[in-house]
């Protein structure tokens, strides 16, 4: 039966992270909710994973030139790191502040900005908005290489407004143009001779180039413009200072966790909660996160299952259970392309606006992909992760009847919260082969054939789906 | 022209093609008795059109592309995750490939002869063979990365000695990446994550060792391919401080360089093909000064960023090899060319 320690840290760790080991959750579960929260909140206590091996057999993804390649390398990053929450925090942040290669022919610059990601996704919103209007990925993405003083191009300013702070209502389009003329002469170093070379994708005769952010202050617009009531000759670093103190933009950051770490159906209650520790906290997404984590909402029976896993978080989730991929190999580039075919190109988004997540994860094709996908890497008894569960199968027993071995399997991967039908129907499957036997050696063999078919069931079910 | 104690920027050969004329991830080259520069393309990820970019280039020093060969998969003959070349007596080519756990051997017209090795831990078996090097009888030495040890070869592929297991002492290994044989036979190991450059007697008996990890003079991180030029100086491909190192004879710094490039022949046809991005370049400034930053050490170092700005530098350097004529030649592997470089020293 489930286990409630466990079956909420399971919970935690698939939120906070993409899921975590049997053995791993009996360790959270040693060391207590809240201090594994606090681990999960200060990834810098945690190593800093080990590139050189990447680097050195993954040649493409040393230099990070092309899409495949650094989305390979970003999944390696997840499926090996011993920072869950920053991999997470940085997968969110791409998600709203969706950046893509294709415009930009240029995945190390993507990959720049989810390092970005990863050392401010922690900190506070006003410092990421700033880095982030830096960034030159995102300076390509929309345009603000080409807002200049005698010539605003809005795209940047209007988007920062409307996707990436306060959300559409709450300004007006002469804030727009202002908040656009805040950011004129910001933009990167050579930007006509990389405008040319993005052109190109065909050829980059030595390779890409990496951009870097530069200031022009002959370039700014520094006369003055009113601002969301505000009126002074504002630079963008103003602009996003008065952008911080909105109770939009609260609201806004608090619906965005709240979507993403805690439910696909909103909860104006909590959402508020979450907005009043932003401002109390003068937006510090930390203490919003510590708060969203250790809350009722969070922690509650209705929360468990009640989101769609991303296809990131399903193939990587994966992974780390069945222990794949933890040295470099070359099929890591098939695995971030099955992330790709259901539905998620990481680093590439389909527009500005990010994916659209929920049940729009679903449909009748990619249902297909990510069961065979999830089932392959589960039934693969040569994985060490795999090899772990079955070890504590064997542990519980050498005889079980199938309502042990359903039980014993669940356990194994932490799936704790399955419904009723969902587990009669493992039975009911387990039944047909009868007691589960390890005693002599053919019995054994096929035995250990019947517990990867029986993980590779579980991870086919409706519950595996849901984060 | 930058000039170091030993080494004189020549030229560069080579730009970024996925088939034909150019180089995409260029790993080792080998020069057969006729002088004809033999360039291996290791060309990630392996998906799609782009596993027919593995293959391996043919041109001269200076610059006269030859043609290609070999393509990438995993039937006889083809590459998967090749990493090193080496040229036997007669012109035969040895090709270590580090995913198929084989040498295979082609003629010197690249038609494909025969392969030996498998995957595993016993003799004549390999665990990612990362570099070849002829000793001087013309047994074929390999540095089996992951199994930490060297294998000694006949070139018929006769396994014949092996030393070294993991460790960081003496004779002992983690990850061996670059090999080479000096004019006594003396063997030379990139011991990759030890940081360092161990020296064996031509029966694998240690000698010495030099380096530990680092930045400084004489230090190393993670050291890949390197040679022994005429005069017992050790080259090293000081893979992840981007740049190349001058070791004597008896393993004392002598000079580094991070890297001079400047367009190949080939590059500039593209440029004067393409006016409106020559013109572009003309007026960019592509050697800007790049900041240190915590985050950057944080992840992959400053001087991987520094070549991911400034064109000129190595970037991921390697291999480095010594020409017949005296030349050196340094694989700069993410920027798809070869730097070559006169001794003068």
């Amino acid at each position: 039966m489930a286990n409630n320690e466990l079956a909420l840290m399971a919970h935690l760790m698939r939120r906070a992270g993409f899921g975590a080991t049997r053995d791993e959750l009996d360790a959270c579960v040693s060391l207590g909710y809240e201090a594994t929260v606090e681990q999960l909140l200060h990834p810098e206590s945690a190593p800093v994973m080990d590139e050189d091996l990447l680097r050195r057999y993954h040649i493409d993804q040393n230099s990070l030139m092309l899409i495949e390649s650094s989305q390979a390398y970003w999944l390696y990053r997840i499926i090996n790191t011993r920072r869950p929450l920053e991999e997470k925090m940085a997968l969110f942040w791409h998600g709203l502040f969706a950046t893509a290669y294709g415009k930009l022919n240029h995945a190390k610059a993507v990959v720049n900005q989810t390092n970005t990601f990863r050392r401010c996704g922690l900190g506070d919103f006003r410092t990421l908005l700033l880095e982030l209007s830096r960034d030159p990925a995102m300076i390509f993405w929309l345009d603000n290489k080409d807002n200049h003083k005698d010539a605003p191009n809005e795209n940047y300013g209007r988007e920062l407004l409307e996707l990436f702070s306060m959300g559409i209502g709450n300004y007006t389009e002469d804030d727009v143009k202002a908040c656009a003329r805040a950011f004129t002469g910001w933009t990167i170093s050579n930007s006509d001779y990389m405008s040319i070379r993005a052109s190109r994708d065909s050829i980059w005769p030595h390779g890409r180039l990496d951009w870097q952010f530069v200031y022009l202050p002959e370039d700014h617009d520094d006369s003055d413009k009113t601002f969301l009531g505000h009126t002074g000759p504002f630079n963008g670093q103003d602009v996003i200072d008065i952008i911080c103190q909105q109770p939009a933009t609260g609201w806004f950051v608090a619906s965005k966790l709240y979507s993403f770490f805690v439910s696909d159906t909103p909860n104006e209650e909590a959402i508020q909660y979450l907005s009043d520790r932003f401002a109390e906290t003068e937006g510090n997404i930390l203490e919003v996160m510590r708060s969203l984590l250790l809350s009722d909402f969070f922690k509650g029976e209705e929360a468990r299952l009640a989101r769609v896993k991303s296809p990131t978080e399903l193939v990587a989730g994966t992974a780390r259970l069945a222990g794949s991929y933890q040295f470099p190999e070359w099929g890591i580039v098939n695995l971030a392309m099955d992330v790709s075919f259901m539905g998620q190109e990481i680093l590439n988004p389909p527009t500005v606006e990010g994916w659209h997540t929920g049940r729009e994860w679903i449909d009748t094709g990619n249902l297909v992909e990510r069961v065979n996908s999830a089932a392959l890497e589960m039934g693969d008894l040569a994985r060490p992760g795999v090899q772990a569960a079955l070890a504590r199968v064997r542990e519980a027993g050498d005889s079980l009847e199938p309502t042990e071995f359903v039980d014993v399997c669940l356990d194994a991967l932490g799936l704790y919260d399955v419904t009723d039908a969902t587990r009669e129907s493992l039975v009911n499957h387990a039944a047909r082969d009868g007691v589960l036997q390890f005693g002599e050696r053919g019995a054994a063999d096929c035995s250990d054939a019947r517990v990867a078919e029986m993980l590779q069931l579980i991870v086919a079910t409706r519950e595996y789906q849901l984060a | 022209m930058t000039t170091t104690t030993l080494l004189q920027y020549s030229h560069t050969l080579g730009f970024m093609a996925n088939q034909g004329r150019g180089f995409n991830n260029p790993v080792d080259l080998a020069i057969n008795s006729r002088g004809i520069v033999h360039v291996l393309n290791r060309a990630g990820p392996e998906v799609g059109v782009r596993i027919a970019y593995k293959r391996i280039t043919r041109c001269t020093p200076d610059e006269e592309y030859l043609g290609e060969f070999c393509t990438g998969g995993t039937g006889d003959g083809e590459l998967w995750w090749p990493s090193a070349l080496a040229f036997d007596d007669e012109d035969r080519l040895y090709v270590a490939d580090e995913a198929l756990n084989r040498i295979s051997i082609y003629d010197q017209d690249g038609n494909y002869l025969d392969k030996w090795g498998a995957a595993g831990t016993g003799a004549g078996q390999f665990n990612r063979p990362s570099f070849i090097a002829f000793d001087r009888d013309y047994n074929l030495l390999v540095s089996d990365s992951l199994n930490h040890r060297v294998q000694k070869y006949t070139r018929e592929g006769r396994f014949l000695s092996q030393w070294g297991e993991y460790g960081g002492g003496n004779g002992q290994f983690n990850m061996p990446w670059g090999l080479a044989v000096d004019s006594q036979g003396q063997v030379y190991v990139s011991d990759w994550r030890n940081d360092r450059i161990q020296k064996f007697d031509k029966n694998g008996a240690f000698v010495s060792a030099v380096g530990n990890s680092g930045r400084e003079e004489g230090e190393f991180n993670r050291p890949s391919g390197l040679a022994v030029d005429l005069q017992g100086n050790i080259i090293v491909a000081d893979w992840g401080n981007e740049r190349v190192q001058i070791l004597d004879n008896e393993g004392r710094f002598v000079a580094s360089f991070r890297g001079d490039s400047r367009d190949s022949l080939w590059a500039q046809d593209y440029f004067a093909a393409n006016p409106d991005e020559a013109s572009a370049r003309r007026a960019a400034h592509l050697e800007p000064e790049i900041e240190s930053r915590p985050e950057y050490d944080a992840h992959r170092g400053y001087e991987w960023e520094r070549s991911a700005n400034v064109e000129k530098l190595f970037w991921g350097p390697t291999s480095v090899k010594v020409g017949p004529d005296g030349l050196v030649y340094v694989v700069d592997s993410l920027r798809h060319r070869i730097q070559i470089y006169r001794q003068t020293g």
